[in-house]
């Protein structure tokens, strides 16, 4: 490409302003999804262990039904489908609402909680039934050996699963830039188009999440270091 | 119902053009580079090891997307050729894979004991000898579920080449809908047919896992 390199595109107006926008918009996504997608794959990871075969059942279809569909394909059955349900009063004032962020948030937060209910599941597992049935000899009720035995434990053990998973949500973000959200591969691809400062355009996208990545890396280890139980687990090495 | 025919007849060849060829053309590139990369990352040596973790490292933390516009857009440049979506969208996913396959390839390694490859060398056996006939095939069964799963979640991410225009199914969904204007059918259609094959898939990936597992634990107890 002709270009020179220019990389005070990237804060002079009018592009400095929307790629703030854009990294506030890309996390907004990614946190709103990931507390989302924590609680309905912890709720989801439980009920495959429920007692009851109906509600195993529904947990296992929404497993099944929601990793089996690429994100993308369910982000837009959701965009464009859900609408359609509504009439179309209400469908306009759905768009207008900024429906495509909801849609966006809706998808990637369904995706995530059927992996993280497996690894919530998983974690069940390595909970010894020891440990449960010591909880319950001591005077604790069902629940609260659930919530103070059980629960910390399992948070524990599923604790690098889940990180991936956030930084896994963190890159799913990237897809609402498909029904028009503006986050930061959006305005990427459009200073990109806009200026053929393709490098530039490609480069601020590729910052923004390594760093994100990275940041949330970090995090979760020195978490995992806090909270680490020896004799429980085995430290990895990445 | 003849809707319903039509469509699935523009789909689905868009299916195996695109998605299908991209998915197995991307693992049959990524495969042996990750054979590779996953040596090199269990080499002692720092210069060897340091670059490949690097890549492996950058590459699992961007999102596919940003990786095809790199290679759509820049890609250009470098080579000097006027750019095609569908082999941007394919080097893009290649290069994504690789940096997966490695790390599956690596732990799979991994998890043959240390004990395997000293019983090995004390029986007489070379150093190579003990990697192909000792440690590759107990790590290659180890590692198959994790692989096949990978290529699935390929197979999903091959959809993300619709941004950069490449017709898969996706695109020719969406092309559809703004002609048509029917999206519960045609998303219910794409949908269903990712569901069908995806799990279809992931059951066989389970099963293998499964037996694999049985074997490990029938391996423990002998």
């Amino acid at each position: 490409m002709p270009n020179a390199l220019d990389w005070s595109i990237l804060w002079r107006p009018p592009y400095g302003e929307q790629v703030a926008d854009a990294i506030l918009l890309t996390f907004q996504i990614a946190a709103l999804s990931w507390v989302l997608a924590m609680l309905l794959g912890t709720l989801v990871g439980l009920a495959r262990e429920s007692p009851l075969a109906p509600v195993r059942a529904l947990a296992g279809a929404h497993v099944e039904l929601f990793r089996n569909i690429p994100v993308l394909v369910q982000l837009f059955f959701i965009y464009y489908v859900l609408p359609r349900l509504l009439p179309p009063a209400l469908r306009r004032e759905l768009f207008d609402l900024g429906w495509e962020m909801v849609a966006a948030v809706l998808a990637l937060s369904l995706y995530s909680s059927a992996k993280i209910a497996e690894h919530v599941r998983a974690g069940l597992n390595t909970v010894s039934r020891q440990v449960k049935q010591g909880a319950l000899a001591t005077g604790l009720t069902w629940w609260q050996a659930q919530r103070h035995v059980v629960l910390p434990l399992l948070l524990r053990v599923i604790a690098p699963s889940l990180t991936s998973e956030f930084v896994t949500i963190f890159k799913g973000s990237s897809l609402a830039m498909t029904v028009g959200v503006t986050e930061t591969a959006y305005v990427t691809q459009e200073i990109g188009s806009d200026t053929f400062h393709w490098i530039e355009a490609n480069s601020l996208g590729t910052l923004v999440y390594l760093t994100c990545a990275w940041v949330i890396a970090a995090a979760m280890s020195l978490i995992e270091r806090w909270t680490f139980v020896p004799g429980l687990m085995r430290r990895e090495r990445g | 119902m003849q809707h319903l025919a039509a469509d699935l007849a523009a789909l689905l060849p868009a299916l195996l053009v695109y998605n299908v060829r991209m998915t197995l053309s991307a693992i049959a590139i990524a495969l042996p580079i990750a054979c590779v990369f996953a040596a090199a990352r269990l080499s002692p040596s720092r210069l060897i090891h340091a670059p490949t973790t690097a890549y492996v490292n950058l590459l699992r933390s961007l999102p596919l997307v940003m990786i095809m516009f790199w290679t759509y857009t820049v890609g250009p440049m470098i080579t000097g050729r006027p750019n095609s979506a569908y082999v941007s969208a394919l080097a893009a996913l290649a290069a994504f894979e690789v940096a997966y396959f490695t790390e599956i390839i690596r732990a799979g390694l991994q998890s043959v004991g240390i004990g395997q490859r000293n019983a090995g060398l004390a029986s007489g056996l070379t150093a190579p000898q003990v990697t192909a006939r000792i440690i590759l095939p107990q790590a290659v069964r180890r590692m198959a579920p994790s692989l096949l799963t990978q290529g699935l979640i390929a197979f999903q991410d091959s959809t993300i080449a619709s941004i950069i225009s490449v017709p898969d199914i996706l695109q020719t969904t969406n092309v559809i809908n703004a002609r048509e204007q029917d999206p519960i059918l045609l998303y219910s259609l794409l949908a269903g047919v990712y569901f069908v094959i995806c799990y279809a898939l992931s059951q066989a990936a389970r099963r293998l896992e499964r037996r694999r597992n049985r074997r490990l634990s029938l391996a423990a107890t002998a």
